[in-house]
C-alpha cells in the first residue's frame, strides 16, 4: 500500500492574511468604510505634512528674544525664554531649589505608598500624606523655618497648580470620607448637614466659588484679619473636593458586601472600629480609579484660577502675550504648550487610573 | 450598617441599676444624641459667627443690604440678549437677560455634545480602524485638557476671520465673519399662524403614526416604513399649509450697513466658541459613558442578534444602545450638570450669560456681592435640579424592573 | 479614652480649625483667630493698628496693581514690576521702609481690587483707579491724590476712515469689565442718540487683542491706556486716537478708610514727588540740595523742619522717595512719557505754573 502523503499546504489568499488582508478587513470591509477610510487618509495628507513642519520642522528653537524667532515655523523661544515663570512664578532665583524640594517629596511620598510592603504601608505613608501639604508650605513660604520668606503673591506657574492640587486632594481625603460616612449614618441631623455640604459644593460651578473666595470670603472674617489669598483658595479647593470625593466614597460604600458590615457587627466591633479597619482599607482599593479621575479633574480645575489673578500657568502664558517685547502673536504656541503639559499629565494619569482599574477588575464582560 | 436594635433590647440595654445595663455615655442612642447636639452647637456657632462679620465688615464699609438695588438702572449694555434691552432697563432685566443667555448655551451644547458623544462613542466600536483610533484620540485629547483653555483657543481661532467688510459670504444670504455669523431671518406675514399650526398638527401626527404602527407591530409583526412616513408628513403639511396661505414668509437678510450688518439673525463668536468648546468638551466624556455603556450590555446579546440574521446597525440601535441606556444615562445626567457649570467659563471671552453679565458687571456696579451670588447660584441649583429631574424621569423608564 | 471617642472630637475640633482659615503664615500675626471667633462682637469696635505700624513692623508694602498695564504696572520676564503706579508704591516703601524695593505686588482684575483693598489683603491698590463719588464713598476708601489726570477716549482703526466719535452710530466697543468707562460710554452714546454694542472683556489685553482682530471697531478706554495698548498693536500706526474725551478720568492711589495717618502717608509721598518737580529736585540733584538748597528745597528733603516727624516718618523721608524713584516729571517720562514706549506728552500733567493742573499743597 502507498502511503499517504498529505499535500503540503498552500500560503492562504494574499488578501485575507499579511498587510494586504488587514488593510481589507479594517479598511476596506463595506462601502461606507472605503469612503470614510479615503475620506480620513485624503484629509490627513492634506494637513499633517503642514502642521509637522509648522511644529518641528520650521521651528525655532533656540534664542533668547524674538529677534530669534527667524524662520516661518513655531516660535517656541517664546516658550523657553518665559520657562521659568512657566514652571515656578515669580519665585526667587536662589530658592528655586525649594519648590523642587517640595515637588521631590511629593514624588517620593507617592512612590513610597507604591513601594512599601502592605504591613507598614498604611501607618507609614497615611502621616506622610497628611503631613506633606503642611510641609512644604512651611518650605515655600520660609519665614517660619528661618529661610529667606516668599510671599504668597510670588508663588505661580505650573508648579503651583500641581502643588495645590496634590495639597487640595490630600487634605480632601479624610474629610469627604467624614462627609461621605455622614451622609450614610443614622443620625438625621448630621446626614442633612452632610447632604447639604455635598450638594452645595457639587451643584455650584468652581468659578463662582473661586470668585466667592476671592470677592465674599474676606466679609467672613473678623475686620482686622486678612486671610491670604491662595489660602482662600486652598480652603475652597479642600471643601469643592471633598464634595466630590464624598460622592466617590459614597460609591465605594455601596460597592462593598453588605456582608462585610454585618460580619464586623457580629463581632462586636465599634462604630469607629469597624469603618476604619475593616471598610475603610477595601473603600480605597475599590474607589482608586474613580478618586484619581477626581484628581485629575480638580488638577484641570485649577487652570480656572487665571480668572481671579493667580499666577497659575495659563495666567503666565497670557501675561507673557501682552508683554510689549514679545508681540507678534505667540498665541497659538502659548496655548498649545499649556495644552501639551496637561494633556500628557492627565492622560498618564488616567492610564493609570484605567491600569488599576484592569488589575482589580475580575469580572467576565465582553 | 448600623444594626437597628429591636424596641426589646434597647429596653433591655437602657435598663436601670442593673448589672449589664450600659452607661449612660456607651448607650448609642444617647451617644449620637450627643454627637448631634455638638455638632449643632458648633454649626450654629460657626455661621453665628460668619454672618455677624459679615454683617459688621458691610456696614463699616457702607455696602447697603437687600435687593433694592434691582430696580434700579443698569447703565451698561450687554452684548447679546434674547430679550430687547437699553441700557437704562433695570438690574433685574439684566438679571433675566442672564438667565436665558445661559440657558440658550446650555441647550446648545446639550444637544451637540450628545449628538457628537453617541458618534464617537459608537465609532470606538466600528471595525474600520481609522475610525476607531480618532474615536479614541478624539477622546483622550478633548477629556485631558481644560475646557477654558479650550474656549479660549476657539476664541481666538474666531478672532483670525476676517473684518465686516471682507466677510466670507454664501451668496448674500449668509455672512462669517470675525463679529459674527449672520443668517437670514425668517419673518411671518399675517397668514403665518396657519403654517406654524400645521406644523404642531403635523408633529402631533407623528406621534400618534409612531405609536399606531408599535401596536400595530406588536399586533401582527408587519413593519411601517414611519421614518418615512413622518419625514412626508413633516415637509408635506407644512408645504400645503404654504401653498394654501400663498407663503406668507419673506427673508430679512443681514446687510452690511455703516459699522455692522444689520437685519437677520447675528450669531456672536462668543457664543459660537463656547458652544463649540462646551460641546467637544463634554462630548469627550459622553463618548466615554456611551463606550461604558454598550460595554456594559453582554457579549451574549450581540452574538444572539447576529445568529438571527440581524444587521449591524440595526444590531447597535434595536438591541444594544437601548440596553445600553440604563448605564448611561445616569453618566448623561451628570454631564449635563457638568455642562451648565461650565457654561461659567464665558468670563474667559465675555459672553454675556448669567455668571458673567450679573456675578461680574452688575456686582461690580452694585457691590452687593452676598445678595447678587445667592441669586446666581440659586439659579445654578434650579437649573441643575431640573436636569436631574428629567433625566431621572428617563433614568425610570430605562431601569431593568427586576436585576 | 478608646478611639471611639476620640476620633469624632477630633473632627469637630479639626473641622472648627479649618474653618476660620487659621494655621496659615500669612494671617497677621497679632490677631488670633481663636480669640477672633469668640470676641465676634468686639471686632467693629476693636480699634485697627494703623498700616503704618503694620507695614514698619512687617517690613513690606503690599501694593494692588494691574495685571499687566504698560506704562502703568507691568512685570517683565525676570518678574520685575515698573510703571507709574508701581512707583507710587515705591515712593511710599522708600519713604517708609528706606528702600523702594520693599514693595510685595499683587496683581489684580478689575472685578477684585476693591474687596482685596477692603479686606485688607493690600495697603494700597495702585491700579490706574478712577476717583469717583460712588467709589469715595460707598466703600469704605479714600483716594489719596491724583497721580495722573485722565479722560475717557476712542482709539479706531485708520482704516474705517472716522475723524470723530460722533459717527460711531452702531458701531461695536471693546471694553473692560467693572471699569467707570463702562458707564461714560453708555451716557455719552444716549446723550448724542446714537447706539452701540458692548463687548466686554476681563483684562485690557484681552480689548486690545479683541480690537486688533476686529471684533469690535473701536476701543473706549483711559486715553493713557488707549497709548499703551496702541504700541501693543503689531502695527502701531494702523490705529488713531480720537480727539473726543468722554469724561474725566481723575486716577490715584487708593487706601482704606479710618486711617488718616497712613492716608497722609501716602497722599504726602505723592505730593513730595510733585513738589519735587516745582522745587526742582531731582534724583540727580538731590543729594546736592539736601545740603546747600534753597529754604523750600531744604525742607522737602528734610535737613530743615520737621515734616517727616508729624507724618510719623523720618526725616528724609522725602529724600529717599526723590532719591530713589525719582520726581513726577522723571517718573512721567520714564514710564508714560518721552523716554518710553507710549510718548505721551505732558498735556494736563504738567505743573500748574507750565499750562498744566499739577498742583502740590505747600509742604511746609
Amino acid at each position: 500500500m502507498k502511503e499517504f502523503k498529505p499535500l503540503p499546504d498552500q500560503p492562504a489568499p494574499i488578501s485575507t492574511t499579511g498587510p494586504i488582508g488587514w488593510l481589507k478587513n479594517n479598511l476596506f470591509s463595506s462601502v461606507f468604510n472605503i469612503l470614510a477610510s479615503i475620506l480620513i487618509i485624503a484629509a490627513l495628507i492634506a494637513i499633517l505634512p503642514d502642521m509637522i513642519d509648522w511644529l518641528f520642522i520650521s521651528a525655532n528653537w533656540s534664542g533668547t528674544t524674538q529677534a530669534d524667532c527667524v524662520k516661518e515655523g513655531a516660535c517656541w523661544v517664546f516658550i523657553s525664554a518665559w520657562s521659568q515663570q512657566i514652571f515656578y512664578g515669580s519665585y526667587p532665583d536662589g530658592e528655586l531649589w525649594r519648590v523642587n524640594l517640595c515637588l521631590i517629596l511629593l514624588a517620593g511620598v507617592i512612590a513610597l505608598s507604591f513601594i512599601l510592603p502592605a504591613r507598614i504601608r498604611n501607618q507609614i505613608s497615611v502621616p506622610a500624606f497628611l503631613v506633606l501639604p503642611f510641609v512644604c508650605v512651611l518650605f515655600l513660604d520660609g519665614s517660619y523655618i528661618g529661610l529667606r520668606e516668599v510671599t504668597t503673591n510670588l508663588w505661580g506657574g505650573f508648579s503651583l497648580n500641581l502643588l495645590l492640587a496634590a495639597a487640595s486632594i490630600i487634605i480632601a481625603f479624610p474629610f469627604g470620607f467624614l462627609w461621605a460616612l455622614g451622609r450614610r449614618s443614622d443620625m438625621p441631623f448630621a446626614r442633612s448637614v452632610s447632604v447639604t455640604c455635598i450638594e452645595f459644593f457639587r451643584g455650584t460651578p468652581i468659578l463662582a466659588l473661586f470668585f466667592m473666595g476671592s470677592v465674599m470670603l474676606p466679609l467672613f472674617f473678623p475686620a482686622d484679619v486678612s486671610v491670604d489669598k491662595l489660602l482662600r483658595v486652598w480652603i475652597i479647593l479642600i471643601l469643592f473636593m471633598s464634595a466630590y470625593m464624598a460622592e466617590v466614597f459614597r460609591s465605594g460604600f455601596q460597592a462593598i458586601p453588605s456582608g462585610q458590615y454585618e460580619a464586623a457587627d457580629s463581632l462586636g466591633l465599634g462604630y469607629w472600629q469597624k469603618t476604619l479597619l475593616i471598610i475603610f482599607p477595601q473603600v480605597i482599593k475599590v474607589s482608586m480609579p474613580n478618586i484619581l479621575a477626581t484628581f485629575v479633574m480638580v488638577f484641570k480645575n485649577t487652570v480656572f484660577l487665571l480668572v481671579i489673578a493667580v499666577p497659575e500657568m495659563l495666567q503666565v502664558i497670557m501675561t507673557a502675550l501682552s508683554n510689549s517685547n514679545w508681540l507678534g502673536g505667540h498665541a497659538i504656541e502659548g496655548y498649545l504648550f499649556v495644552g501639551f503639559i496637561f494633556w500628557i499629565c492627565c492622560f498618564s494619569m488616567s492610564l493609570l487610573a484605567t491600569s488599576i482599574e484592569k488589575k482589580l477588575d475580575t469580572s467576565h464582560k465582553n | 450598617m448600623f444594626s437597628k436594635k429591636t424596641a426589646e433590647q434597647i429596653k433591655f440595654e437602657t435598663r436601670p441599676n442593673r448589672a449589664g445595663a450600659k452607661s449612660f455615655y456607651n448607650n448609642p442612642k444617647y451617644r449620637g444624641l450627643i454627637y448631634q447636639t455638638i455638632l449643632l452647637l458648633f454649626l450654629a456657632g460657626f455661621f453665628y459667627s460668619i454672618v455677624s462679620n459679615t454683617l459688621a465688615n458691610m456696614s463699616a464699609q457702607g455696602i447697603k443690604s437687600g435687593f433694592s438695588f434691582l430696580g434700579s438702572s443698569a447703565g451698561f449694555d450687554v452684548l447679546m440678549s434674547l430679550l430687547p434691552f437699553q441700557t437704562t432697563d433695570s438690574y433685574s432685566k439684566i438679571f433675566l437677560i442672564g438667565i436665558l443667555n445661559t440657558i440658550l448655551v446650555s441647550v446648545i451644547g446639550i444637544i451637540f455634545s450628545t449628538i457628537l458623544g453617541f458618534i464617537f462613542g459608537i465609532a470606538y466600536f466600528s471595525r474600520n480602524w481609522l475610525i476607531k483610533k480618532i474615536a479614541v484620540i478624539y477622546v483622550e485629547i478633548f477629556r485631558n485638557i481644560p475646557v477654558i483653555l479650550q474656549v479660549i483657543f476657539w476664541y481666538s481661532v474666531f478672532n483670525t476671520l476676517p473684518i465686516a467688510r471682507e466677510s466670507f459670504n454664501l451668496g448674500d444670504a449668509i455672512y462669517l465673519n470675525v463679529t459674527g455669523l449672520y443668517l437670514p431671518k425668517l419673518v411671518g406675514e399675517s397668514g403665518s399662524g396657519f403654517v406654524y399650526s400645521a406644523i404642531v398638527v403635523a408633529i402631533v401626527c407623528v406621534f400618534m403614526l409612531k405609536r399606531w404602527a408599535k401596536n400595530r407591530q406588536a399586533l401582527t409583526g408587519a413593519q411601517f416604513p414611519v421614518a418615512w412616513a413622518s419625514l412626508g408628513l413633516l415637509t408635506c403639511l407644512p408645504f400645503l399649509a404654504l401653498l394654501i396661505s400663498g407663503m406668507p414668509f419673506h427673508f430679512d437678510y443681514p446687510a452690511l450697513k455703516g459699522f455692522n450688518f444689520k437685519g437677520g439673525i447675528t450669531v456672536i463668536p462668543e457664543l459660537i466658541s463656547l458652544a463649540i468648546a462646551l460641546s467637544v468638551y463634554t462630548g469627550a466624556f459622553i463618548a466615554e459613558a456611551v463606550r461604558a455603556g454598550i460595554q456594559s450590555v453582554p457579549q451574549g446579546q450581540t452574538e444572539a442578534a447576529r445568529s438571527i440574521g440581524l444587521k449591524e446597525s440595526k444590531i447597535m440601535s434595536l438591541i444594544i444602545v437601548p440596553q445600553a441606556m440604563r448605564v448611561i444615562t445616569p453618566m448623561l445626567n451628570s454631564e449635563y450638570q457638568s455642562l451648565v457649570k461650565n457654561t461659567t467659563i464665558a468670563t474667559a471671552i465675555g459672553y454675556p450669560e448669567l455668571f458673567t453679565v450679573f456675578a461680574g458687571s452688575a456686582l461690580n456696579q452694585v457691590g452687593q456681592a452676598v445678595e447678587i451670588m445667592f441669586m446666581t447660584l440659586a439659579i445654578y441649583f434650579l437649573i441643575n435640579m431640573l436636569i436631574s429631574f428629567v433625566m431621572n424621569h428617563f433614568n425610570k423608564r430605562s431601569e431593568l424592573s427586576s436585576r | 479614652m478608646n478611639i471611639r471617642k476620640i476620633i469624632p472630637l477630633c473632627t469637630v475640633v479639626g473641622f472648627s480649625f479649618l474653618s476660620v482659615g487659621c494655621d496659615s503664615p500669612q494671617v497677621e500675626k497679632k490677631a488670633d483667630t481663636k480669640a477672633a471667633v469668640v470676641s465676634v462682637a468686639q471686632a467693629t469696635t476693636m480699634k485697627k493698628s494703623s498700616v503704618l505700624e503694620t507695614v514698619k513692623k512687617r517690613g513690606s508694602i503690599s501694593c494692588g496693581v494691574s495685571t499687566g498695564l504698560a506704562g502703568f504696572s507691568q512685570k517683565d520676564e525676570k518678574g520685575q514690576w515698573s510703571g507709574l503706579d508701581v512707583d507710587v508704591c515705591r515712593g511710599v516703601a522708600a519713604a517708609v521702609l528706606g528702600d523702594a524695593s520693599k514693595v510685595q505686588y499683587k496683581p489684580l482684575t478689575a472685578k477684585e481690587r476693591f474687596t482685596a483693598l477692603q479686606s485688607g489683603e493690600i495697603d494700597i491698590l495702585s491700579r490706574n483707579t478712577t476717583w469717583t463719588q460712588t467709589r469715595d464713598t460707598s466703600l469704605g476708601l479714600n483716594f489719596a491724590g491724583v497721580v495722573y489726570y485722565d479722560g475717557a477716549g476712542f482709539m479706531v482703526s485708520k482704516k474705517l476712515g472716522v475723524k470723530s466719535a460722533t459717527e460711531l452710530d452702531g458701531a461695536n466697543a471693546c471694553i473692560q469689565a467693572g471699569t467707570s468707562t463702562e458707564l461714560a460710554i453708555a451716557d455719552y452714546f444716549r446723550e448724542n442718540n446714537m447706539s452701540y454694542k458692548a463687548v466686554t472683556f476681563d483684562t485690557s489685553d484681552q480689548t486690545r487683542a479683541g480690537f486688533e482682530s476686529g471684533r469690535c471697531d473701536f476701543l473706549v478706554s483711559d486715553q493713557s491706556q488707549l497709548y499703551a495698548l496702541r504700541i501693543g498693536l503689531q502695527d502701531p500706526s494702523s490705529a488713531i486716537v480720537l480727539p473726543e474725551v468722554i469724561s474725566k478720568e481723575p486716577l490715584g492711589p487708593v487706601v482704606r478708610q479710618n486711617d488718616d495717618e497712613w492716608f497722609n502717608v501716602v497722599k504726602w509721598v505723592v505730593n513730595a514727588s510733585i513738589e519735587g518737580e516745582y522745587q526742582g529736585v531731582t534724583s540727580s540733584n538731590a543729594n546736592d540740595l539736601q545740603a546747600n538748597g534753597k529754604p523750600g528745597q531744604k525742607r522737602l528733603l528734610g535737613s530743615e523742619g520737621d515734616l517727616g516727624e508729624k507724618l510719623g516718618l523720618s526725616a528724609d523721608w522725602a529724600y529717599q522717595v526723590i532719591k530713589q524713584v525719582g520726581n513726577y516729571s522723571e517718573s512721567f517720562e520714564r514710564n508714560v512719557g518721552q523716554d518710553s514706549p507710549l510718548k505721551i506728552s505732558r498735556g494736563l500733567n504738567a505743573q500748574w505754573n507750565k499750562g498744566g493742573i499739577l498742583y502740590s499743597p505747600a509742604m511746609r
